[in-house]
Order: C-alpha cells, then structure tokens, then sequence
C-alpha cells in the first residue's frame, strides 16, 4: 500500500472510530457494564475495609481500563446488524477490518481517557506514580488489549446486543477475582494460579501496582512483553472470528 | 426482476462484493469486487434493500460520515450534501435525526447517502419498496433525472409499472437464474405472438367452469371479469368458448377487449402463475 493508501486507510479507520465514540459511548450496556460496573466493584471492594484512597487506586485504575476499553467492542456489530445499518456500512469502500479496527480504537480511546482521567484524580489527591510514562504505556497497550478481547466476543453472529454483554461478562467477570486485583496472586490456591497466568488483567494490574509502588509480581517489562502479544493475539483472532461470521449477520 | 425469493438481492450483494459467489467472477470498472472491494466499491454508489441510515444520527452527520468513508474533501463533501439534501426535498430536515424521520425520508437520505460520492454506477436494491405513492413517485422522478445525467443505474424491483418507466434493460429473474431479458419493448415484442382478452360478464361465472372450456389457455378469473391469454392464431376458438359459456350460463357480455400484452402479463408469462 503506498502512503496515500495508507493515509486513506487511516483516515478511513478515524472516521469510523469518531462514528463509534458518538453513537456508543453513551449507550445503555456502556454506562452500565464499562463505567457503573467498576465502579460498584472498587467501591465493593474499599468500603469499610480501611483502605486508603492511594492503596486502592491501583485497583480502580485496573477495573477501568479493563470494564471500560473491552465495553464497547462486544456490542458494536450485534447493535449495527440489528439497526441495519451494517450492510450499508459494508456496501462503501470499506472492508470489515476496516470498521472493526475502527471499533476497536473508539473502544480503546474511552478506556485510556477514563483510565487516565482517574490517574490525574490521584495526581491531584497526591497519589504519585513512580513512573508516569509506564503507566501511561501500559493504560494504552492494556486498553488495545482489552478492547480486542471484547471484539472476540463480539463474533457471535447475533444481532442481539444483550447476547455479546452476557458472553463477555462471563469471561470479564471471573478474570477480577483470579488476576491479583483484590485478592494477590501469591494468595491464591495453587490450582488458580496457573488461570491468573493467562489471564490478560494479571500483567497490567501487576503493572499497575508496580508503578504505584506496590508488591509486584513480574518485572514491568515481562508485563508490557506480555500485554503486547496478548493484544495481537487477541487482534488477530478477533478480526479472523468477526469476518469468518460477518455474513451470518447480513 | 423478480418475485419475492428469485435472487434479486443475493445478486445485488454478489455484484458489490458483500457476499462471495460460489463460482463466477464480478468486476466494476474492471476491480474484481473480491479481490479489491474497496478500490470497485469506489465506483459505485448503493442502496441496499434492507438498511438504515444510522438513527442516532442526524440526516447530515450520515452524509458527513459516508463522505468520509470515500475520503471526500470536507469542503466538497458539504457542498455535494447540500446539493443533494435539496434536490431530494430534505435540506429542512438535514438536522433531524434519523429516527423521527418517515421511511419515505429515510430511503432518500439513503439514495443521497449513496450518491455523496458522486459515483459513476448506482446500485438500487426496491428503492420505492413498501413507500407511500408520493415518497415512491419522488424518487422515480429523481432517478429518471440521474439517468439523464448518464449515470448506470442497476435497480432491482417487483414493481412491474417501476421497471417499464425507468429501465433501458430488463432481466427477468426465477430461483436465481435470469429467464429472460431484453428491453421493456423487445420482451413485449417477444410475446406478441399472444394476445390479451379481458371481458366483463353481467354476473359472477364459476371460475372452475370457465377453465375448463378454456382449457389451456391461461386464465384469471375474478368475479364477472376475466382475462385470458392465449397465442393469438387460437384467438377464434377462445372467443367460441366464450360464447359457448355465455350461451350455456345465460350470461351477457357488457365488455369485450382484445390487445398485445402489456409488461405486466409478459412478467406473469415469463415466471408462471403463483402456485
């Protein structure tokens, strides 16, 4: 592809995510799963536990960037199939991977404004990270990630958006408790711990806690390493999955 | 065209490269639409049979973002929107969103949609379907105007009368094969070794007897009226029946009308009677 192409490509790519951030960040399944969810589940896990505020931050940050990035990827196509405004969509000079790379940056863009916007709430409340730009790596690279695993869920060909939330709730839901959020990795009994090892919340929430000054388990490499291959992993099959059931939607 | 299920949609997805045919090959402007979908779907300009604007946008904010899709400058892409929102009666109702407008305004918003790009071949899957007679009229009138403009037009329809006005070609399509084509006139030329009869009689007749007596010829038979087609060399011996019946049943005959065939019948002729 030459430049031109490339810039076409891109911009083709931008004004499909600005078309995404307009119609879904505001959407029922996104308040409520993306940003009421974490919330509840922070404050489930700090009220009455003598927390402070800069102890549990990491854990908030974690919640959001996981809840809100992987929020909006599942429902985007059983939403657009069910208003038909998919084919449409598909009948311009687009591809699929075109609309779900779109997808996929709207989805990845609200989970690092949130994320970061509570990492600026601790900076204000004096809440210092030890490294900003790794933590600032690592809200990019974990959004990208998640917001990929949550177009995987979206490849189930129904046009009922409630399927795919259900689908990725299942998934989501489990991960918190076995990914060192709340409860440590060295904590858990030794038949999860291998689960914690594969699952993609356990390398930013270590991430997290080492940038924050917590016990980590890894070196903050090993975790950007992971959350890399994990994001093409989860990229590559999400895509994969999603044009291999395209036409079972149309 | 063609009745419900004959294939008119499935072609239309094929042509734009939406679904994958099983064998055979699609190009448009010489892309293959499998290979380089994007660079063929540049060309064209579609309105697909099932679809929605997106309606939690506004008619304009969809103009704007299909504009985008074909990397249209913004400058250009609002004076064309502008341009088209007026042609197709909208420019008032640019800045609702798509949800409080009627069908008939949606399906123009889509033709506008579709013709943002200015494309060289438009593809209309039932632009007029299930739309009021007004909402319908305005945009055959407005697809007539494009057609002047030399732009290629491929619409799939049912409507009968629709494919008669605007098309210079028709393809007649059954269980997904084309049986017949040609223009609206050569398909009449075609069949016009048949001739049309309709008549009225003063009262109902049994719709079992006539076609026994018309036996086998086509007919349809609706109350005291009939109509029958036949080849026009058994012209004398339909009218003998007819007689006979009237003769046999004491019936009048208030009407009789004798004339080549119409679309309508070529299309019923070409696909075979329902059932």
């Amino acid at each position: 592809m030459r430049s031109g192409g490339i810039r076409r490509y891109l911009y083709k790519i931008w004004v499909l995510c600005l078309k995404d951030m307009r119609l879904y960040y505001f959407k029922g399944p996104t308040v409520v799963m993306g940003i009421l969810m974490p919330l509840f589940l922070w404050l489930a896990f700090v009220v009455g536990r003598g927390f402070s505020f800069a102890e549990s931050l990491p854990a908030l940050v974690t919640l959001a960037s996981f809840f809100v990035s992987s929020s909006i990827t599942p429902i985007v196509m059983p939403w657009e199939a069910r208003q038909k405004s998919l084919e449409m969509l598909l009948s311009r000079p687009v591809t699929i991977r075109t609309v779900l790379l779109g997808t996929a940056l709207a989805s990845s863009l609200f989970g690092i404004f949130i994320s970061s916007a509570l990492v600026t709430v601790g900076l204000l409340l004096n809440v210092v990270p030890r490294d900003l730009i790794l933590l600032f790596l690592g809200v990019v690279i974990s959004s990208l990630c998640y917001s990929f695993m949550g177009l995987l869920f979206s490849a189930v060909p129904s046009d009922v958006p409630a399927d795919a939330v259900m689908l990725s709730s299942a998934v989501r839901l489990p991960l918190i408790f076995v990914s060192g959020i709340f409860i440590p990795i060295s904590s858990l009994p030794h038949y999860i711990k291998p689960i914690a090892f594969i699952s993609p919340l356990t390398y930013f929430s270590d991430l997290i806690n080492y940038s924050y000054g917590h016990s980590s388990l890894l070196t903050p490499s090993i975790d950007i390493v992971v959350l890399s291959l994990l994001t093409m992993v989860f990229a590559a099959s999400a895509l994969a999955i999603n044009e291999a059931t395209l036409m079972r939607r149309l | 065209m063609g009745p419900n299920g004959a294939g008119k949609t499935t072609t239309i997805r094929m042509t734009i490269g939406i679904i994958a045919p099983d064998r055979g090959e699609a190009y448009i402007m010489g892309y293959n639409v499998h290979k380089e979908p994007v660079k063929a779907r540049s060309f064209i300009g579609v309105v697909p049979e099932v679809s929605n604007p997106y309606v939690d946008l506004t008619a304009w904010e969809n103009l704007m973002l299909v504009g985008g899709i074909y990397c249209i400058p913004k400058k250009v892409r609002v004076k064309r929107a502008e341009e088209l929102l007026k042609m197709l009666k909208m420019y008032n109702a640019r800045n609702r969103k798509v949800k409080a407008l009627s069908k008939g305004m949606r399906r123009r918003l889509l033709l506008a949609m579709a013709l943002i790009s200015d494309p060289d071949i438009l593809f209309l899957d039932e632009p007029t379907s299930g739309l009021d007679v007004i909402s319908a009229r305005m945009i055959r009138s407005f697809l007539l105007k494009l057609k002047e403009q030399g732009k290629t037009i491929i619409l799939t329809t049912h409507n009968i009368d629709e494919a008669g006005m605007l098309c210079d070609r028709v393809a007649i399509m059954n269980k997904g094969k084309i049986i017949a084509r040609g223009t609206p006139k050569e398909l009449k030329i075609r069949f016009g070794e048949f001739t049309r009869i309709s008549l009225c009689f003063d009262r109902e007749v049994d719709a079992k007897l006539v076609r026994e007596h018309l036996n086998p010829y086509e007919v349809v038979v609706q109350g005291r009226r009939l109509v029958i087609i036949c080849r026009s060399k058994d012209l004398g011996d339909v009218l003998d029946q007819i007689v006979r019946i009237a003769k046999e049943r004491s019936l009048s005959i208030e009407e009789i009308r004798a004339s080549g065939l119409d679309f309508e019948d070529v299309f019923i002729k070409v696909i075979g009677e329902p059932g």
